[in-house]
């Protein structure tokens, strides 16, 4: 686990750390200066702060030193490593802190300048050693629990940032929706039929709207049941259809086993779309578009081609913005889980192949379907 | 003649409606509104037997005009047939029995159909025709169903589905030149249908027997049923006899 320095608590900056430490000292002081009072004993209080004080500065230097060095390891510690590593390391580190404090304070305890170093100090540790490996285990677990912190907050922000990503591949894909050129161009034909075939006029804007309908209602979602991406493919290729005259020999081909697996919506329109413009209206032959859904093991595999001329390498050799938000959009979803492969064979056939896990459609659809009598 | 009355706030939306049954020789426009409040008025003033409603309205909705009218003794409801550019009333307007649900736009020919549908109801119920031979006396039976496909909402009659396709969890419900996925399964639409109409022919069809030409035997024993429109549908042995015997009967 990486943690980010901006994730750091700020009361670990070395100097409030210690600082703090210290405090809890004086305080610790004070109570014990004040309760003695209250049982009768007058002591001087500058030897209770001098002593508490000092304590908790050792300690605050020797936690923060803990932190700075092994606070990665604290928290990425396993009860192996907690009993092998940091059990024995807490007894040291009480030593120590004691072994120092007892040769700073020589006249501690008070009132027995007989004693020698070491006899001090066995006194000392027996008295003190447990709290002090206390002292030791609190700075352990707080470290702990800003690992924890800190992995929280982390994973916040990668939440953040995938909803932010998913937000602009919902804008992008709204973006398909109301894809303007072909509303315009859609609007141009109905407009010239107005003039020539007043029904085929109508027929095409009752098309046009039970698309935009669809598309509407689909709203938020960025997957949709492979049935409701296929009915959506539907009317467009009938729309295509129509514009093409009977040109276009258009087949639509699932395995009904697929229907409720879950695609990113508008997945096909744009492929749909591009294979129109860049394929079949290039050439005066007739066409053919085919669409196919298959299982392929644990994947789902859809293929879409078209006759026309092939694939032309574009100028600055990069794939259309269609194309791309498709490729990203299934990067996002799937990491490589999906593929998205376009190739060309024998010169005049296009076929773009997607591959994707499979993913069953949970979400009960709302279904609007009613039986009567009448 | 069918005596209607159109109901529709936006005058351009009326004179549509206006200009399309100028084709449909038996349909009479007996009078226009643009208000609910006209419309009740309209309809218990006029008597129509046929309603183009809108759901908006400014002063009231659609289905308020038909509560208000639904209280007047001893006049019949005149047919509905609901226009509107909101999708979200359709299964109110199947449950109160509406004739159908025209999404704006549509189209002339979608226009002719829901008209077709209001004939066949009012010779169904006209008496002196002697009672339709098509009408369903079985109440347990479905005879309409109300769905969504591609984007527009249908009223379907039964009479109108030709063969029934199983798809997995989906079945293909084919009409004349339609076919329309639903999420249904095949054995529950078959408990659901008049089986003295529908037959189970396959583990995965169910034919309407009135749109049944002939059953062809193949060479090994299964059977093909044809239909009128020349589509073939597979069956399987199990069932032949049971199809022979009904189409006898008929």
């Amino acid at each position: 686990m990486r943690t980010s320095k901006e994730n750091t608590p700020l009361f670990m900056n070395p100097a409030i750390f210690i600082a703090s430490s210290v405090l809890v000292g004086i305080l610790f002081a004070f109570q014990e200066w004040i309760s003695l009072r209250h049982m009768g004993y007058h002591m001087a209080a500058p030897i209770f702060f001098e002593s508490w004080g000092f304590q908790f500065l050792v300690w605050g230097a020797m936690c923060w030193l803990l932190w700075r060095f092994l606070g990665e390891r604290i928290q990425r510690a396993t009860v192996v490593t907690i009993l092998t590593l940091f059990l024995p390391l807490s007894i040291v580190a009480s030593l120590a802190q004691q072994m120092i404090f007892v040769f700073i304070f020589h006249n501690l305890p008070l009132n027995h300048a007989e004693m020698t170093y070491w006899q001090r100090l066995s006194m000392y540790v027996y008295a003190e050693l447990l709290d002090n490996v206390l002292i030791f285990w609190c700075a352990f677990f707080l470290f702990r629990g800003i690992g924890y912190y800190q992995q929280y907050r982390e994973q916040e922000k990668a939440k953040a940032g995938l909803e932010i990503q998913l937000a602009n591949a919902q804008l992008a894909a709204l973006r398909m929706q109301l894809n303007p050129h072909f509303l315009f161009n859609t609007m141009n034909s109905i407009s010239s039929l107005m003039r020539s075939d007043v029904e085929a006029a109508d027929t095409m804007l009752e098309q046009l709207s039970c698309l935009l309908r669809l598309s509407l209602e689909r709203g938020e979602s960025q997957l949709v049941s492979l049935r409701e991406e296929l009915d959506f493919i539907e009317l467009y290729l009938g729309m295509q259809g129509q514009r093409y005259a009977d040109r276009v020999t258009q087949t639509v081909c699932c395995d009904p086993e697929l229907y409720d697996m879950l695609v990113p919506s508008m997945l096909l329109q744009p492929i749909v779309e591009n294979a129109y413009i860049h394929g079949i209206s290039k050439t005066e032959a007739e066409g053919i578009l085919s669409i196919e859904a298959g299982r392929n093991g644990d994947r789902l595999r859809i293929s879409i081609s078209n006759s026309g001329i092939g694939l032309k390498p574009r100028p600055n050799g990069r794939r259309g913005v269609g194309i791309r938000n498709i490729e990203s959009r299934l990067k996002l979803h799937y990491g490589e889980f999906a593929t998205f492969e376009m190739v060309e064979f024998d010169q005049k056939t296009v076929k773009v192949t997607i591959v994707l896990p499979l993913q069953h459609s949970t979400v009960e659809e709302m279904s609007l379907t009613r039986f009567g009598t009448q | 003649m069918i005596r209607a009355v159109l109901a529709d706030d936006e005058v351009l939306a009326r004179q549509k409606l206006r200009q399309l049954l100028k084709d449909i020789d038996d349909v009479e426009i007996v009078g226009e509104c643009s208000t609910a409040a006209e419309t009740i008025e309209l309809v218990r003033l006029t008597d129509p037997q046929l309603l183009f409603l809108d759901i908006r309205m400014t002063d009231m909705n659609g289905f308020d005009v038909l509560e208000r009218l639904s209280t007047d003794a001893g006049r019949p409801l005149p047919h509905v047939i609901f226009v509107t550019a909101n999708d979200r009333y359709a299964v109110r307007a199947f449950e109160i029995h509406a004739i159908d649900y025209l999404l704006k736009p549509f189209t002339p020919e979608r226009l002719q159909s829901a008209v077709q549908r209001v004939r066949e109801q009012l010779s169904a119920s006209d008496p002196s025709d002697g009672g339709s031979p098509k009408k369903h006396e079985d109440e347990r039976y479905t005879t309409r169903m109300v769905f969504k496909s591609r984007g527009r909402i249908l009223f379907l009659s039964v009479d109108d589905i030709r063969w029934i396709e199983a798809q997995e969890n989906y079945v293909r419900i084919c009409t004349g030149k339609d076919s329309h996925l639903l999420r249904e399964t095949i054995g529950s639409l078959e408990n659901r249908l008049d089986p003295n109409s529908f037959l189970r022919v396959h583990r995965s069809a169910i034919v309407n027997l009135h749109h049944v030409k002939e059953v062809k035997n193949e060479a090994d024993g299964d059977a093909t049923v044809v239909l009128k429109s020349g589509e073939q549908v597979a069956m399987s042995r199990s069932y032949r006899s049971k199809i022979q015997k009904l189409l006898k009967l008929q």
